[in-house]
């Protein structure tokens, strides 16, 4: 019966995420991209250009940016195009040009598997986590950005669903508070792009850049420590977790609708997990990691428990990740072979980290989730200088200097990722050797 | 702990999900050239990437539950 339901409401979820994909609201790949081949390059730098889908013949001009010789014909790419810095509007001057299926090599294959695995991992285990260095590390093996941000998206949804479904037969996972946090998450993304595309068109690209390393480091840096903190605490006095004063004054509020989520076991009105939802999707829209702030929220604000909050945002991720790859699905962005090797590894590390979770005491998911927001935060925080150079706030950065701190922002994303990975494992296997004790 | 489950049984649907599961990787990365064409050309073609995660989710993540049940590693029994 209980499995029944689940079928249910996940076909439900699947409805009204695959209707709102398909009523096309915002978000998915930019409108300056174009997909398709190259059919005949002239000299004068000018191009035709097959764009993929309609089969229409575009003639484009090629800025200097792009080297004639390199740009293939006959092969599927995609076309960055300039857009005017007064009108705002598209021109037909291409700026860049990217393969879109990079080659496979052995090297590149087990790349992804590896951060494949680990982002599972985590993943299974603090509900959110792998995207941040997921799509970054397949854009330095020569996927391009959109590309790598739908592949990306498109392993997201079934590493959450297998993850969930391992969770809610643990018991950890309240479908319907996911499901109601997911729904109104969708409405924060919409506002998100809103935002996104009003600070595009008002101070262009950099500025865009800046407000979304800026929003990544406050929300994670304050977040962060908080969870940290508390985790701490928890940690030191050896104490279980209570329910905040703010969530516990906010279930106290009889406003309706009323609802109960009985997993979580919190009844609360509608209206309270309605800004939770929304700050979520706002987040995911800007800096694609909703979970950063949807597991604090659900934690803090609504009164659940870290066990539940981190399985309940597999479920919102799984919702939010399927309505994003039919966004991106349907741009034709998704690059199949890079989701289904992440998804290879990856798989296995979700139902890791769920079963790990099982293992550990509440404030372990606290532990690990700060520190990976605050190492995440400087690698963000890194890339602040260069935005601010680009809008003219603070003089141009040195080669040297520009190159050091991208290499800080990648590593320390590999950090997070690493460090994350030994706390879960070292925090599970010290687990199983304990409960293999008791049981002898 | 857990009671340990028959190795048997475990061992050989381990073994059927894993051929079924590298079977679809053989099937997809021998025909790299006409997936990666047909599955990116936008529209309802979406179904295609979406479908294929889907099914790859079931089967291969059907295969890792089971190694990691015939490897001993299980959550534990209490929750």
């Amino acid at each position: 019966m209980k499995k029944l339901f689940m079928c249910f409401v996940l076909a439900l979820g699947f409805i009204f995420v695959v209707s709102t994909a398909w009523a096309g609201g915002g978000g998915g790949p930019p409108k300056n991209m174009l997909k398709g081949v190259f059919v005949k390059v002239n000299k004068d730098r000018t191009a035709d250009f097959k764009v993929d889908g309609t089969g229409e013949i575009k003639h484009l001009i090629l800025s200097e940016h792009v080297d004639l010789e390199e740009i293939p014909l006959e092969r599927k790419v995609l076309v960055s195009l300039i857009t005017d810095e007064k009108t705002h509007e598209i021109t037909n001057e291409v700026k860049s040009v990217s393969i879109m299926f990079m080659d496979l090599t052995p090297a590149k294959i087990i790349a992804l598997l590896v951060v494949g695995l680990i982002g599972g991992l985590l993943s299974g285990f603090i509900g959110s986590g792998g995207a941040f260095v997921l799509t970054p590390s397949m854009m330095s093996l020569g996927a391009p950005g959109a590309v790598a941000v739908a592949s990306n998206m498109c392993h997201k949804f079934p590493k959450a669903m297998v993850g969930a479904y391992k969770r809610w037969k643990y018991g950890q996972a309240d479908i319907k508070l996911g499901l109601f946090m997911a729904a109104t998450a969708i409405i924060g993304v919409q506002i998100g792009i809103q935002i996104q595309k009003y600070i595009l068109n008002h101070w262009g690209n950099a500025g865009s850049n800046l407000y979304v390393s800026l929003m990544f480091v406050i929300v994670l840096v304050v977040v962060g420590i908080y969870v940290f903190l508390d985790a701490y605490k928890l940690a030191k006095g050896g104490k279980e977790a209570e329910t905040t004063k703010i969530a516990k004054k906010l279930q106290s509020i009889n406003l309706p609708p009323m609802i109960h989520f009985k997993t979580a076991g919190i009844k609360i009105s509608a209206w309270f997990t309605i800004p939770v939802g929304i700050a979520t999707g706002m987040l995911a829209a800007t800096i694609a990691v909703g979970g950063f702030i949807g597991v604090p929220g659900l934690i803090y604000v609504i009164g659940a428990s870290a066990m539940v909050a981190s399985a309940t945002e597999l479920v919102i991720a799984f919702c939010m990740g399927m309505w994003g790859s039919i966004q991106w699905g349907l741009s034709g962005l998704i690059d199949i072979r890079l989701t289904l090797l992440i998804l290879a590894a990856s798989l296995i590390g979700v139902q890791l980290g769920a079963l790990g979770t099982t293992y550990v005491k509440d404030y372990m998911i606290k532990i690990v989730m700060g520190s990976v927001m605050l190492i995440v935060a400087v690698s963000r925080g890194a890339k602040i200088p260069g935005y601010l150079a680009d809008l003219g706030l603070r003089a141009p950065l040195d080669p040297s200097t520009a190159s050091l701190l991208n290499s800080i922002s990648f590593w320390a994303l590999v950090a997070a990722l690493g460090t994350a990975g030994i706390i879960i494992s070292a925090a599970m296997i010290r687990g199983m050797l304990q409960a293999r004790q008791g049981t002898n | 702990m857990k009671k340990q489950k028959a190795k048997g049984p475990l061992a050989i649907k381990t073994l059927i999900f894993g051929a079924l599961s590298g079977l679809l990787y053989y099937l997809v990365f021998s025909n790299e050239d006409w997936i990666t064409t047909t599955y990116t050309m936008g529209g309802w073609h979406t179904i295609y990437p979406v479908g294929t995660a889907l099914v790859f989710s079931f089967v291969h993540g059907a295969f890792a539950s089971n190694l990691l049940s015939l490897l001993g590693i299980e959550a534990k029994s209490s929750h």
